[in-house]
């Protein structure tokens, strides 16, 4: 207790805790002043949010929304081309399709004309062959012709011979007889020979005939069955152009419904885009509506601060001031479209006209509006200015 | 430019003279506030310090007289110290005068009561400015934004399109007003119920010493009155 120090530990200065106040809040200064630049450069952003009516922004909006529909409108109306790219690649592949069915009826034709040449030629083959054997057997009759001929010729020489030699031998020559009728049986024989020679080449004839007549019927029975053929032909072609019509009934059938699907979009997107066209010329009319009237309304409103109401004039006295102005809002005239009857009002509102041109606010409107605006009537009426 | 216009210095700079004057009294009554703070705070604590320090040497079993003797006359003493040094002077004062116990022990009872008194006026000092300052700069701040607020919407009402651009820099000086308000109270707020519960538990202690220093005088004098009639 007696180390206590001279100086009072409770009683506490306060130049230290000042010292520290103070350093405290230039501390919070200094680090409010160093963060902020990082934290000021985000609501840069929304400033430009700052600048737009909010007024105007709802009709521009919905211009905008109408521009936007039929933005979409159109871009819809654009794809159908797309269909009708599709439909002609369809007709274009039909085309084709076609166009191969028709080489392949071509092919199938040529080959139906080349089958038909082979028939002609196998006919024409067979005809050959027939003519030949015709050649053949007249050959074989007049070769039998002249052996007979010729048989006939040695016989009768035979005859004269034996005439001859009867003749020459007349006198009795029993063993000559006897040679002739060795002779005779000879001839006989030959005879015997030559019928037996002419039965074989009969056999032969009738052998070739019946030949001929196989090779007739073998020939009627191709000919049937080429027909047979040719008929399974036609009428698997006959079934082929059958189908073929029926699926180019199809194609037309759907091309139609193509064309018909087409031709009601195009009729919906244009009956769309007409809604959409005049919602927007009404959001257009409407907004112009508005920017006219906000116009009129800065007018009104600056002429009616201008306006100095000469004493003594009526709270019902009116006057009507037309007013024509320039491209750029300055008044180019005014006059007294319907006077109150009382001159120095109607100089009074003429001049509250003109102490309050120009009014440039005349450039920020559209074109079409500001010739809309560029002549106007003012109803003026103490009180109340229209 | 336009970060510019929104940093605070430069609002602050912009902002009417009745929104600046209530800036400044805001700033001042927040640094009068943390001075407070920071002063009260090194003073309780060495206060709590010094309770203990007398607290562990009178209940070391050291005699009273030599206690009292130990402790300078001439440098006025704080906390529980004090109250005994005033307790014990008073006894030792009237128990020469007077052999009636309960005219010594009344004595010594309203001086150490007095001792008290002052003990809980100093320690309990200044923590009325912080709950002023606590209570107060949130209104202050709050008239100043709703001043700011005002010139905005007059501001207002002059130009001819309201846009955010004009409106904001006005709504944002106002309530900075309002920030610099919350922003002194809201430490003031919380150090003066921090504070004040020190006081008041260091209070209860002294008042506990008090009686208990009480209650040994007393047992003192019954000592000293059962012995007379011993002699």
């Amino acid at each position: 207790m007696a180390l206590k120090p001279f100086h009072d530990p409770q009683d506490v200065g306060y130049r230290w805790p000042t010292v520290l106040a103070v350093l405290l809040h230039v501390g919070i200064l200094v680090a409010s002043l160093i963060t902020l630049p990082s934290r000021t450069a985000e609501p840069d952003s929304s400033s430009i949010v700052q600048a737009t009516w909010v007024s105007t922004e709802t009709f521009t909006d919905q211009a905008q929304q109408v521009n936007d529909q039929q933005a979409a409108l159109n871009a819809s109306s654009e794809p159908p081309p797309e269909p009708d790219t599709q439909a002609a690649e369809q007709a274009e592949q039909a085309e084709r399709a076609a166009q191969q069915a028709a080489e392949a009826e071509q092919a199938r034709q040529q080959a139906a004309e080349r089958a038909e040449a082979e028939a002609q030629a196998l006919r024409d083959a067979e005809a050959q062959a027939q003519a030949e054997a015709r050649r053949r057997s007249e050959e074989a009759a007049a070769a039998e012709a002249a052996a007979r001929a010729a048989e006939t010729q040695r016989e009768a020489e035979a005859e004269a011979q034996r005439q001859r030699q009867r003749e020459a031998e007349a006198e009795a020559q029993r063993q000559r007889e006897a040679e002739a009728e060795a002779q005779r049986q000879r001839e006989a024989e030959a005879e015997a020979q030559r019928q037996r020679e002419a039965e074989a080449e009969a056999q032969r004839q009738r052998e070739a005939e019946a030949e001929a007549q196989r090779q007739r019927e073998a020939e009627a029975e191709a000919q049937r069955q080429r027909e047979a053929e040719a008929e399974a032909q036609r009428q698997r072609e006959a079934e082929a152009e059958a189908q073929r019509q029926r699926e180019a009934e199809a194609q037309r059938q759907r091309e139609a419904e193509a064309e018909a699907q087409r031709q009601r979009e195009a009729a919906e997107a244009a009956m769309q885009r007409q809604l959409a066209g005049e919602a927007e010329a009404a959001a257009n009319a409407q907004q112009a509506q508005q920017a006219a009237n906000s116009f009129i309304n800065i007018v009104r409103r600056a002429v009616e601060q201008a306006w100095i109401i000469p004493p003594g004039s009526g709270n019902n006295m009116s006057a009507t001031i037309q007013v024509r102005l320039g491209p750029s809002g300055e008044v180019l005239a005014t006059s007294v479209a319907s006077s109150s009857g009382d001159s120095a009002f109607d100089r009074s509102a003429m001049q509250a006209v003109e102490q309050a041109a120009p009014f440039s606010e005349l450039r920020d409107l559209p074109s079409d509006q500001q010739r809309n605006l560029r002549q106007f009537n003012l109803r003026f009426t103490p009180g109340d200015v229209r | 430019m336009n970060d510019n216009t929104m940093s605070i210095p430069h609002l602050i700079m912009s902002a009417s003279t009745v929104v600046q004057l209530v800036m400044l009294i805001l700033v001042i009554g927040s640094i009068l506030s943390w001075v407070i703070i920071f002063q009260r705070g090194i003073a309780l604590r060495r206060a709590k310090q010094e309770y203990n320090q007398f607290e562990e040497t009178f209940w070391s079993g050291v005699d009273l007289n030599e206690l009292y003797r130990e402790i300078p006359a001439d440098e006025p003493r704080h906390g529980a110290e004090h109250i005994f040094q005033v307790g014990f002077r008073e006894f030792n004062r009237l128990a020469a005068k007077t052999r009636q116990a309960d005219t010594v022990l009344a004595g010594v009872q309203r001086s150490m009561r007095v001792a008290w008194s002052r003990e809980e006026e100093r320690l309990t000092q200044h923590l009325v400015v912080l709950a002023t300052v606590a209570s107060v700069s949130p209104y202050i701040g709050l008239f100043g934004t709703v001043w700011g607020i005002m010139g905005s919407f007059q501001s207002l009402s002059l130009t001819q399109q309201a846009t955010l651009a004009t409106v904001a820099p006005w709504i944002a000086e106002a309530l900075i007003a309002t920030a610099m308000g919350l922003f002194a109270a809201i430490p003031a707020v919380i150090f003066y119920n921090r504070y004040a519960n020190m006081s008041a538990r260091l209070l209860g202690k002294y008042e506990n010493f008090a009686e208990e220093f009480h209650a040994i005088l007393h047992r003192n004098l019954q000592g000293r009155d059962a012995t007379p009639p011993a002699r």
